[in-house]
């Protein structure tokens, strides 16, 4: 039996983890969702943003297809809050693709609030450069984006007619699955041109970036599905990060399980051999 | 035939019924939004079918991967970058502005780099890839060091100096902060033999490295259980119409 477990076929393992996705996304059911505090900085930073008829947020959407589950609800709740609280948001992507995703968020929150493209919120979309685009953007926002993704003059569009640099914005967030991401835009956006900077990234990143909530070059973390999660529970629109939370622990506990099954095999294993010369 | 021969050609046939199903009952519409539906479905299915083991129509996939996202990076690069930044100021400048003939240096480096697809001009790339590496260098080195190392020495030792009046709880975690990182500084300190207090201090390093794996392995479960999450989710909504939760 425990040579058995000890060789298990590593489909199995697969199989349980598929099933324990796909149950809890199949049947309905409540997990409490708490904000942490680098969840709730970010939410902060843009809620002082709300009366101030001038405010500007920027978004970066540096994350593609490949990362869009963890990142996609993160931007959709994040454009939710800015369009509830009248704050006008721009949008820019450092990577290729990222412009449908980006699009896409910006057409459904635009929607459901009502907002119109080149007044209350503009994409411009794509340029290549990563670091060297983002010291451009700092020195001359105009120059960097002469056009919007639709081909209208940024110099023309009423919400980004008097933004000259990134000093301009009130708030920066730069949700970010790779290179160029959060990295880039502490070293040659936040430390160069001090802006206040949030940021949003996949799970697997968030561990490389606390570092710099303590030196507040980040003034809030939103990390990975479970952020999202957080950040929807604040916003109070629950999405696609909420009801993944369920899937999301049940699959925890699975791995949780098969790791301590692991262990509890292994060991029994190792007593077993050391008994069996004496015997 | 064996059972894992008969396994692929099975599962075509049974994403064809499923597919023949769903068109007819009216849940997949026939036309080029439903057919992308059923296309993303299929590749995702044939890319986790790899977990079962390889096979043509992972492969298949994976190659129609590369070639889609090159094909759309180019149209997005051209359109977005080319078109706008070169093309336009050169050949169609705004009539207050004039032509742009700076805009010529950065696009010849740019062309000079094709030249390494050509035997005689080769040495042309090598004037681009001196300016990239010029400027790279000049650029990321002060930035880098200001931002990565000077920031973050401050805010490492900083709290010392202000918890010094009511030194309690608040320090704590400033503590286990300066400990990580003096003992991994130690620990890849290779100069010294890891021997007596020198060894006992790279050994308290090992312990946060493995506690700083454990997280990092820890966040990468969740990452990649969110990604799975997100194509099932696509899988029992959008192609199966199933509409979650049903309980």
């Amino acid at each position: 039996m425990i040579e058995r477990l000890l060789n298990i076929d590593r489909r199995i393992v697969y199989l349980a983890v598929f099933f324990a996705v796909c149950i809890p996304l199949l049947i309905g059911f409540e997990l409490p969702i708490k904000a942490t505090p680098n969840v709730r900085a970010v939410y902060d930073s843009i809620e002082s943003l709300s009366g101030n008829p001038d405010a500007v947020v920027l978004i970066s959407f540096d994350y593609g297809p490949s990362s869009q589950p963890e990142l996609q609800p993160m931007a959709l709740a994040i454009l939710r809050h800015c369009f509830s609280r009248n704050i006008r948001v721009v949008g820019v992507t450092l990577i290729t693709e990222a412009v449908g995703l980006a699009m896409q968020a910006f057409e459904t929150a635009g929607e459901e609030y009502g907002r119109v493209n080149g007044t209350d919120y503009a994409f411009l979309g794509f340029k290549a450069g990563g670091p060297i685009l983002i010291l451009n953007m700092g020195q001359d926002l105009h120059g960097a984006f002469p056009e919007d993704i639709r081909g209208v003059a940024t110099s023309e569009m009423p919400i980004t007619r008097n933004l000259r640099s990134l000093k301009d914005f009130d708030y920066v967030i730069d949700l970010a699955a790779g290179f160029p991401g959060v990295d880039e835009w502490i070293a040659y956006g936040q430390e160069r041109y001090r802006f206040p900077l949030g940021a949003g990234c996949t799970a697997v990143m968030a561990p490389d970036f606390f570092p710099f909530l303590q030196s507040r070059q980040l003034d809030g973390l939103i990390g990975g599905l479970a952020g999202a999660a957080e950040y929807e529970a604040l916003v109070g629109k629950r999405g696609m990060a909420v009801s993944g939370m369920r899937p999301q622990s049940v699959a925890h506990m699975v791995i949780i399980g098969f790791i301590l099954l692991g262990n509890v095999v292994y060991f029994l294993h190792r007593s077993a051999v050391r008994k069996g010369p004496a015997a | 035939m064996n059972r894992e021969n008969i396994a692929f050609p099975v599962f075509i046939l049974l994403f064809a019924v499923v597919n023949g199903y769903l068109l007819a009952a009216g849940d997949l519409q026939a036309s080029w939004s439903g057919f992308g539906i059923i296309l993303a479905a299929g590749i995702t299915l044939a890319l986790y079918s790899f977990l079962y083991r390889d096979n043509p129509l992972f492969k298949l996939a994976e190659h129609l991967y590369v070639g889609v996202v090159a094909a759309y990076e180019l149209a997005l690069v051209w359109y977005q970058s080319i078109l706008v930044d070169v093309v336009n100021p050169l050949f169609r400048p705004p009539a207050d502005v004039g032509v742009r003939w700076l805009v010529l240096v950065p696009a010849c480096l740019g062309l000079f780099l094709m030249t390494r697809f050509f035997g005689r001009g080769v040495w042309l790339s090598r004037i681009s890839f001196a300016f990239f590496v010029g400027l790279g260098a000049g650029l990321a080195i002060p930035r880098r060091v200001a931002s990565f190392i000077i920031e973050q020495i401050e805010p490492t030792i900083s709290p010392f100096s202000q918890a010094s009046a009511d030194f309690g709880w608040a320090v704590l975690n400033p503590a286990i902060i300066l400990i990580g990182v003096v003992s991994v500084l130690i620990y890849f300190y290779f100069s010294v033999e890891h021997k007596g207090v020198v060894g006992g201090i790279s050994r308290v390093g090992i312990y946060f490295l493995m506690v700083s794996f454990g997280a990092s392995f820890g966040y990468t479960v969740m990452a990649r259980i969110s990604l799975l999450i997100g194509r099932v989710d696509f899988l029992l909504e959008d192609w199966l119409h199933l509409n979650p939760p049903l309980f």
